[in-house]
């Protein structure tokens, strides 16, 4: 390992660095505000240590890591999306009461095996990452020890559980077939062999294990079970940095090996694709709980991603991190909100009840929300739009009719359940008067949630220079 | 200099997230926020129309891009400003005259409401100075949209009167009427040309485009669509007597100087799709005539103060419109100047009237505050004998004098067409001195409950001032304005005239101006009787009610638009078309149960799902 392979890896290696800083400290001084500082200190660190890392790109890190611009994108996302959860927990934590430190500790482990995935070009690496990602989250899960949250992350051990059981098979065969567990002599080989069968069936085995992952139909009916009983901000991280890592990690690994050749392989995806954009808002269509619908949601913006997937040409990368990136925006702030809103003694703030006349108790805070809220659902002038505008060019470009039928049909039904929550939160109260749970909360999270409303607005209305970063650097060759 | 144009447009939009964002404390100072912010984007366009005059920039054009909304295939909108000697007036007109109604207006609302006004207003403002400094038409689009907005927000202010939440959607639905057909235009053209950016598409039509064909018929013919429902001529003018709604300062600055001539900017930016359709600009100019005169009629028999001024813009607005049609570019934006002048003053003095007299609209009500409030009394006097174009000393001679002649000796005008014009002129002078000698002489009827203070008074001042000697920018022999904006505009093509002749035509409408006042005092200070006997013979009767209900154009619309909408949409409630919406929700919501059985909580079944799942994968893979 040379010293330019030393740095084009420092971004990974400063998160480390900070999670066994974490480690020292609790063991001598615990502060919920150090834990938290070090935290936020070592994911700044790493976000100042990706344009170093830049200047070595693309740079092969051994067998197991490529660390080219894409990689470095998706990493700047990782990071980003990890430092407003974290002030999220930590705005969350404040009210409860116990142990923190150790959900920081967990959070850099889990930001670190996304980071990890975003730039793995070996099944190895990809392992490594998925299982570094996925046992933080049991924990995670599971942190603040309620009956509900141990209950979700039980579920969510054994799913995944079960699903890794199937990546590993897949693995196995396509290794079988192949000979090899580089990305990227695995794909000139399977592009000689005409589609075998064992090597398709490792394809698609692959295939259910990364879709559990990124909760698509059929593999989805852990989501909103595990996003209602985990903590409002790890459902926030569950919602967005796992699914960034393991959509870059997957968009990675299949446009090398090719999704095109293989027919069934992109019948397969097609039919994942539009169940879940149909699914995901059927199911959230009559939901009341705030988060489970959004964990419904998130279901069919994962479908909405396949669109881009399944086109190919540079433009479907472009598509793919312009809407991840606006997904991972939106989603944070909405949960964000759910996370600091005042919900009943100590409860998180779930039904749609608890949003009755937000707007007329904080009014922020509403507003915040019905951006968020309207971004998700692609009205112009917020970057869900510009996103899914991408997304429609890229299907239409390579005329996926019932890809992008579908997509509209889903938009079409989710405007229902985004606006009804609008309307609910401009509503007056039940009661005049009745301020539950007025406590203020840290300027760290208005500043926070402030910030990502400017970010929802700013790709909305001005997105050419993100959209230039993004096809300057997330390139796959 | 230039380049701090987008400051223009900046600034009342800053002004209008300060008002909304700002919270309480702010909210004391709405006034001198919202004045202020308007206060500093008419600066701003001075500055730059000296810094303009005295280093133009090349080809008398600056266009600044701010950046790019977004590229898609062919369609890359920019967000971009165009300065050329049109834009220049009009930001020019836009700004100060709003920032004189702002301040006036900072005396003129109560204090509990001046936030939300202010906010609104300045929204406006920004939206109108986007319009007209647009550099593409999408940008434009937004600016048309975006007033479309503020109008309907305020006239609907005082929302709890049911009756301006009424005359607020009928503005809005009625302009959308025009707005549609100004949408398929900017369709029309992007698909025909494949731009939106203003000056390449005219280029393009005049390379592209036959004079007289198809397309630059039916783009032209849509584009007016747009423009007449803004502006408010026929057939789409019966919105804006209602308008008058809305608090007398925004009736001033939206319903008269600015918003509603959007359509003569839109026609003379667009002027060159018009150059290539004689046939519809021809249509222009018919319609101005016919709208001048038709509104003119109905403003003779009005009550209500506002509803005569409101009639009035229509007139006036006809004015532009039919200087638009016969060529005279430069003449209609000379028209739009003086207007803006001594239509907000007219407003802004009648709401001096309106406050001090307690809300009091009917001018059969008024009468010798002559005496009780000499400065709207005197101020009122010079915006009406600039808007009946008395002969020398007003700018309104000027400019209905100037297209009146054009009008004439235009290559593409007509002496009807001029004859229209001078009836106008002759029933505009009568109309404006029946409200001056209802309002002002004869015996009083009332007293005055608050007099303004300095801060409505300052404004009225300059705006007479404007009213009187703003016409002297386009003084005969010295066309300093129509010199400047040959720029940007065409030159007027005259067909004929020496300059004898058209001194006499100026002695003839100073004629048709003095008749008209005169006729005013005799019948309505001198022989009050006698118009009352006029107005009560039976067919006086008649032409009155038909008249002053604006020539049943409500009536028709209600009962060949609005009722018949209404009773369809009635008796559709539950047709069967509906059921395929209604089925479409329903299904949704059924499969949308039918899903949501399968999540049952338990762990195994959801372990069952993905093999399930696996299952079928594996079935796709291997046996296809």
């Amino acid at each position: 390992m040379s010293i330019q392979d030393f740095i084009a890896v420092l971004p990974l290696v400063a998160l480390a660095t900070a999670a066994v800083m974490i480690m020292l400290a609790i063991t001598f001084y615990r502060s919920h505000l150090l834990t938290l500082a070090i935290t936020l200190a070592g994911l700044a660190a790493a976000v100042a240590l990706l344009p170093l890392a830049a200047r070595q790109t693309p740079r092969q890190v051994t067998a197991l890591l490529t660390i080219d611009g894409y990689a470095l994108f998706f990493t700047g996302v990782i990071l980003a999306a990890t430092f407003a959860v974290a002030i999220f927990s930590y705005v969350y934590l404040r009210r409860r009461t116990g142990q923190h430190d150790e959900l920081y500790l967990l959070l850099l482990l889990a930001a670190l095996g996304a980071a990890v995935l975003a730039a793995s070009s070996h099944f190895a690496s990809l392992f490594l990452g998925l299982e570094l990602l996925s046992s933080s989250l049991f924990v995670l899960i599971a942190y603040p020890r309620g009956r509900i949250n141990i209950e979700a992350g039980i579920k969510y051990l054994i799913l995944a559980s079960v699903s890794t059981a199937f990546l590993l098979f897949g693995m196995a065969l396509i290794y079988d077939q192949t000979g090899t567990m580089e990305f990227g002599r695995l794909a000139v080989i399977a592009g000689n062999t005409d589609g075998a069968g064992l090597l398709t069936a490792g394809l698609g085995l692959l295939a259910v294990g990364l879709g559990f992952k990124l909760a698509l139909v059929p593999f989805h009916m852990w989501t909103p079970d595990v996003y209602q009983g985990a903590p409002a901000p790890i459902t926030a991280f569950v919602a967005t940095v796992s699914k960034v890592g393991v959509f870059a990690l997957a968009l990675r690994f299949f446009s090398e090996v090719g999704i095109h050749p293989h027919a069934h392989l992109f019948l397969l995806f097609t039919l994942i694709a539009v169940a879940s954009m149909l699914g995901g808002n059927l199911l959230a269509l009559l939901q009341n709980n705030v988060k489970r619908m959004l964990a419904y949601s998130s279901i069919a913006h994962l479908g909405y991603l396949l669109v881009a997937f399944l086109a190919s040409g540079p433009l479907a990368v472009t598509a793919v991190a312009f809407y991840l990136s606006a997904y991972t925006a939106t989603t944070l702030g909405a949960f964000g909100v759910i996370a600091v809103a005042p919900g009943h003694s100590g409860a998180e703030a779930e039904t749609l009840q608890h949003y009755r006349g937000l707007f007329w108790r904080r009014p922020w805070l509403a507003a915040v929300f019905a951006a968020m809220l309207f971004s998700l659902a692609g009205i112009p002038l917020t970057a869900g739009f510009i996103g899914k505008f991408y997304l429609l060019d890229a299907g239409v470009g390579s005329s996926l009719w019932l890809l992008v039928f579908s997509l509209v049909a889903g938009s079409g039904i989710s405007l229902y359940y985004y606006l009804r929550l609008v309307v609910v939160m401009y509503m007056r109260p039940h009661r005049e008067g009745a301020r539950e749970g007025a406590d203020a909360f840290p300027w760290t999270g208005s500043l926070t949630l402030t910030l990502l409303m400017g970010v929802i607005f700013w790709l909305g209305v001005y997105p050419a220079p993100f959209i230039d970063m993004i096809e300057r650097t997330a390139r796959l060759k | 200099m230039l380049r701090f144009l987008f400051l223009i447009p900046f600034f009342p939009f800053a002004g209008f997230a300060a008002l909304t964002l700002g919270g309480r404390r702010l909210g004391r100072h709405a006034a001198a926020v919202g004045a202020g912010s308007v206060g500093l984007s008419a600066l701003a366009s001075l500055a730059l129309a000296a810094g303009f005059l005295i280093s133009p920039p090349p080809g008398y054009v600056y266009t600044q891009s701010l950046w790019t909304w977004m590229k898609v295939g062919g369609f890359s909108p920019g967000i971009s400003l165009y300065l050329d000697a049109l834009s220049l007036v009009m930001v020019l007109v836009v700004s100060v005259v709003s920032f004189l109604i702002h301040v006036y207006s900072g005396g003129f609302m109560s204090r509990g409401e001046g936030r939300r006004f202010f906010a609104y207003m300045n929204l406006f403002v920004g939206f109108m100075l986007t319009l007209v400094l647009a550099g593409n038409l999408v940008l434009l689009y937004l600016g048309w949209e975006g007033v479309g907005l503020c109008s309907y927000l305020l006239i609907g202010f005082w929302y709890r009167d049911a009756a301006n939440g009424r005359a607020a959607r009928k503005a809005f639905i009625v302009t959308r009427v025009g707005d549609t057909s100004m949408a398929i235009a900017l369709f029309l053209l992007f698909a025909k040309l494949g731009t939106l950016e203003i000056q390449p598409l005219l280029k393009l039509a005049a390379s592209h485009w036959q004079a007289g064909s198809g397309l630059a018929v039916a783009a032209s013919l849509l584009l007016l669509g747009g423009a007449l429902g803004k502006s408010a001529q026929l057939p789409l003018q019966t919105w804006l007597p209602d308008a008058m709604a809305g608090p007398t300062p925004v009736s001033a600055l939206i319903h008269a100087a600015t918003m509603v001539t959007a359509g003569v900017y839109l026609i003379a930016r667009t002027n060159v799709l018009f150059s290539l359709a004689p046939q519809v600009r021809l249509l222009v100019a018919i319609i101005g005539a016919a709208t001048l005169l038709l509104a003119g009629f109905s403003a003779l028999t009005q009550r209500d103060i506002k509803r005569v001024l409101a009639y009035s813009t229509i007139s006036q607005i006809g004015y532009m419109f039919l200087a638009l049609g016969v060529g005279a570019w430069s003449a209609a934006i000379f028209h739009f100047m003086t207007h803006a002048f001594f239509k907000a003053l007219l407003f802004l003095a009648a709401g001096v009237v309106i406050k001090g007299l307690a809300e009091e609209h009917d001018m059969f009500r008024m009468g010798g505050l002559r005496r009780q409030l000499p400065l709207a009394f005197w101020t009122f006097l010079a915006g009406a004998a600039s808007l009946s174009a008395l002969p020398l000393v007003t700018a309104g001679f000027y400019s209905k004098d100037l297209i009146l002649w054009d009008a004439w000796s235009s290559a593409s005008g007509s002496h009807w067409l001029w004859a229209a014009g001078l009836a106008g002129a002759f029933l505009t002078s009568i109309y404006t001195f029946r409200m001056v000698f209802l309002i002002f002489f004869g015996a009083s009827r009332s007293r005055v409950g608050s007099r303004p203070g300095f801060i409505m008074q300052a404004p009225l001042v300059v705006l007479a001032a404007l009213s009187l000697v703003g016409g002297f920018i386009e003084a005969p022999g010295a066309p300093f304005l129509s010199g400047f904006l040959h720029h940007a505009l065409p030159v007027f093509q005259q067909a004929g005239g020496s300059a004898a002749v058209e001194f006499a035509f100026a002695l003839i409408s100073a004629a048709a101006s003095l008749a008209g006042i005169y006729l005013a005092y005799h019948l309505f200070l001198r022989r009050p009787a006698r118009a009352a006997a006029l107005a009560a013979s039976s067919s006086g009767r008649l032409l009155h009610r038909w008249w002053y209900s604006g020539w049943g154009f409500d009536w028709f619309y209600d009962r060949v638009f609005v009722m018949p909408y209404a009773w369809l949409a009635r008796v559709s409630k539950s047709d069967p078309l509906d059921l395929i919406f209604a089925g479409a929700s329903r299904l949704a919501a059924g499969a949308g149960r039918l899903f949501g059985r399968t999540q049952t909580g338990r762990t195994r079944w959801y372990a069952a799902g993905i093999a399930a799942g696996a299952i079928v994968v594996l079935a796709l893979a291997v046996n296809w």
